[in-house]
């Protein structure tokens, strides 16, 4: 068996996703200069509104006109895929708001066809839409019935041509003048279409004729084309109103993101990159390099990825808050599009005997608070807040700070010991003074002259000379000061390509 | 009539451990890698607040403990630390030589300096603790004015104190005196002793420091009693390479 879900004025719906779908409402598509209305739902009809009315004359009407937006069909759709594979593997995106999906099997886990049908409705209607379902014995049939049947309909096997008899012959979408052919031989219902002969209407229609002859019968048999996962989870709002303030905006993202947690939960599927798009209206008295010209729009793009897929909401809602509040949009904000990155979950088992450690999702929410008080990066592009990763190089203090532990270099410990210092960060600008042979004697720094007791040097070391940008050569020492009457060893440096001394740090 | 064994009957019946005293378990030790500190003290304490007082602008072996402890707890132990760095003076390079291991070791650096450094590292370790899942926390306070660590009030220390209690993290502080007070559960005082150079004082590049010593001082222990507040000594070997 198959079934199938329906929506009705599916762009309308789609429009209307979020909203009340009673309201009437009109999309206007084609281009600027001649938009007309493309869809419209029953209560735009009853009051008066026909496909292809001008937008003026639309307007005439007093009901609530909007642009088509492709974007809003593509996430209804997603919507509607969703629903269908909570119920079956096997699902094919028939057509925009058509989605037909094997039910083979399902009767033992689901219960029998009724059950599943209202099953299906139910949870599509919780999605925000009006729909029809329908169970059938091929895939066509179920399709047919379900476009024009309201509610649920459950079709036998065998008894396809006697429930869709009274069908007009348009649900089975025949091409214009097809239809005029069928209007001229009084053909209006699948019974009259059904009831034809066979080769007369070959002669006539040809092969395609037949099809539709065999659609009336419900005798058309095929294998469903079936939709690839991954989807697309993205979810979209264009706001009536532009939002300024921070908080307002979250409420509507964690709005957003619940729905595409649900979608992901729903495929046991997991994220671990969230993609926002924030569409700023920036005013023309605003000046704006990067605008394009004769656009008033520009798109704020923000990525936040943790280090391993999560499916909490509140985790991922708490990074895109701080996120935010680092890097504020600096236009009101018109529109807001959220896209999850799917990925499979993580299945690991906890030895035993293994240590406790940070729960990663949560370590990646603790390191973005304190991100936020000490800032993203230093003066020098690294990052404050992180797991240390040793630079392949031999210049001083070159590390980075990532997000993530980054491979383990494993050290020569012939190299020990290991002169622990305390390093001056940024390194203390000296003035030295030094013997004729060039050895220091003394040392001023912080405001202070320190008599140098002992040296050890210089410790020439040197590197990229390849490079005139970062080529690097300096002489080091290490001292021992007279500070405040106490022998204090220091390390300090002789930078050759500025002549400058520095001290680097305290030997602790 | 109620003999004192029918009264602590019925007392224990309704709240029970109502009359049993209460005796803090042994908490587990991080050993700092130090013979001279871990002869002493056995290590440093989990679920308590442990401070580590040197003065700044010597050298005192604050670091050298600072980087054997995480060796230690990161290599051996296996345990996740943190370090926030309030004045950014952690030297990965001296850590690496030292066996840190970095996978298992975050490390916070505060950018600012002065009272809105210490501020922000408070924070820093109030996030991390409460994040939970870590081995042993460091806040390093070293070289942060003694008059900013004055203003820090009591209740301060005390809450850190009540919140470790609660985990099993070793909190340790370096700072450049005592602070923490009673809520500290164990307490080091650390200074320079000398240092040792070797080779030709008028040749300066055959010269080279041998080693720098140290001395302790127990401050505070709740884990080996009496405590012994008497100078102990550990060294650090150099070697210019």
């Amino acid at each position: 068996m198959f079934g199938c879900i329906y929506v009705p004025d599916f762009p309308v719906q789609a429009a209307l996703l979020h909203e009340s779908q009673e309201q009437a409402l009109a999309l206007l598509g084609g281009p600027d200069s001649l938009l007309k209305v493309v869809a419209c739902n029953k209560a735009a009809r009853s009051a008066g509104i026909r496909i292809g009315v001008t937008k003026l004359q639309a307007e005439a009407c007093g009901i609530e006109l909007r642009k088509r937006v492709p974007a809003d069909e593509e996430a209804a759709q997603a919507v509607l895929i969703d629903c269908a594979f909570n119920f079956s593997p096997r699902v094919e995106a028939t057509s925009p708001g058509a989605i037909i999906f094997d039910l083979a099997g399902a009767e033992r886990l689901l219960g029998n066809d009724h059950a599943i049908a209202a099953g299906v409705l139910n949870q599509v209607t919780s999605r925000g839409f009006n729909c029809n379902v329908s169970v059938a014995a091929n895939p066509d049939a179920a399709y047919c019935a379900a476009k024009g049947f309201k509610g649920i309909t459950l079709i036998d096997e065998g008894d396809e041509a006697w429930h869709l008899s009274a069908l007009p012959v348009k649900v089975l979408d025949p091409e214009p003048e097809v239809l005029d052919i069928f209007t001229a031989w009084g053909v209006k219902n699948l019974r009259s279409l059904a009831a034809l002969p066979t080769i007369q209407i070959t002669e006539r229609l040809g092969q395609y004729g037949l099809h539709l002859q065999q659609l009336a019968q419900g005798a058309v048999t095929r294998e469903l084309v079936p939709f690839d996962l991954p989807g697309l989870f993205q979810e979209r709002e264009e706001l009536e109103e532009p939002i300024e303030l921070l908080e307002p905006l979250c409420f509507i993202i964690n709005r957003l993101l619940s729905r595409l947690l649900d979608r992901l939960l729903e495929r046991s599927l997991a994220t671990d990159r969230i993609e926002i798009d924030l569409d700023l209206e920036v005013h023309t008295d605003r000046e704006i390099d990067s605008l394009p010209a004769g656009s008033s729009r520009i798109t704020f793009p923000r990525t936040i990825k943790v280090p391993v897929p999560v499916q909490d909401a509140r985790v991922l809602f708490k990074l895109i808050q701080l996120d935010l509040a680092a890097h504020p949009p600096f236009a009101p904000v018109k529109k807001i599009s959220i896209e999850a990155i799917p990925a499979r979950i993580r299945y690991t088992q906890a030895g035993l005997f293994q240590r406790l450690s940070p729960e990663p999702a949560e370590l990646e929410v603790a390191m973005a608070r304190i991100r936020a008080d000490f800032g993203e990066v230093d003066t020098q592009g690294r990052g404050r807040v992180g797991f240390i990763s040793m630079a392949d190089s031999h210049r001083p203090d070159d590390f980075q700070v990532g997000r993530s532990p980054a491979k383990e270099i494993i050290q020569d410990k012939s190299l020990a010991p290991a002169n622990p210092l305390l390093r001056f960060r940024p390194v203390i600008p000296a003035r030295v003074e030094t013997s004729p042979a060039n050895i220091p004697v003394s040392v001023c720094f912080l405001r202070k002259r320190a008599p140098v007791t002992a040296a050890s040097g210089p410790w020439r070391r040197g590197g990229e000379w390849w490079d005139s940008k970062n080529k690097w050569l300096r002489d080091e020492w290490d001292l021992q000061l007279e500070v405040g009457g106490r022998p204090v060893e220091y390390r300090i440096y002789h930078d050759l390509s500025t002549g400058q001394w520095f001290v680097e740090g305290i030997y602790d | 009539m109620f003999t004192a064994e029918v009264i602590r009957a019925q007392v224990e019946k309704r709240i029970p451990g109502a009359l049993t005293i209460y005796e803090p378990q042994t908490p587990e030790l991080i050993p700092t890698g130090i013979a001279a500190i871990d002869q002493k003290i056995g290590g440093i304490p989990k679920c308590g607040l442990s401070q580590v007082c040197a003065p700044a602008g010597i050298n005192s072996g604050r670091t050298t403990l600072l980087m054997s402890l995480l060796a230690q707890a990161t290599g051996k132990k296996e345990e996740f630390c943190a370090v926030v760095d309030a004045i950014d003076c952690f030297d990965p390079e001296s850590a690496s030589r030292m066996g840190v291991c970095f996978s298992r070791l975050l490390w916070a650096r505060c950018g600012d300096r002065g009272l809105k450094a210490l501020e922000r590292s408070f924070r820093a370790a109030d996030i991390l603790i409460q994040n939970g899942g870590f081995g042993l926390i460091v806040l390093n306070l070293s070289y942060i004015e003694e008059k900013l660590i004055r203003k820090i009030p009591h209740t301060t220390w005390f809450c850190f104190a009540r919140k470790i209690e609660r985990t099993s993290t070793a909190f340790v502080v370096l700072l450049a005196h005592s602070a923490a007070q009673s809520c500290a559960a164990l307490t080091l005082h650390l200074g320079h002793a000398g240092a040792l150079w070797e080779g030709s004082e008028t040749v300066s590049y055959s010269r080279q420091i041998s080693k720098i010593e140290f001395e302790f001082e127990i401050g505070r222990t709740r884990t080996r009693k009496p405590a012994q507040s008497v100078t102990t000594y550990f060294t650090a070997r150099y070697l210019r390479t």
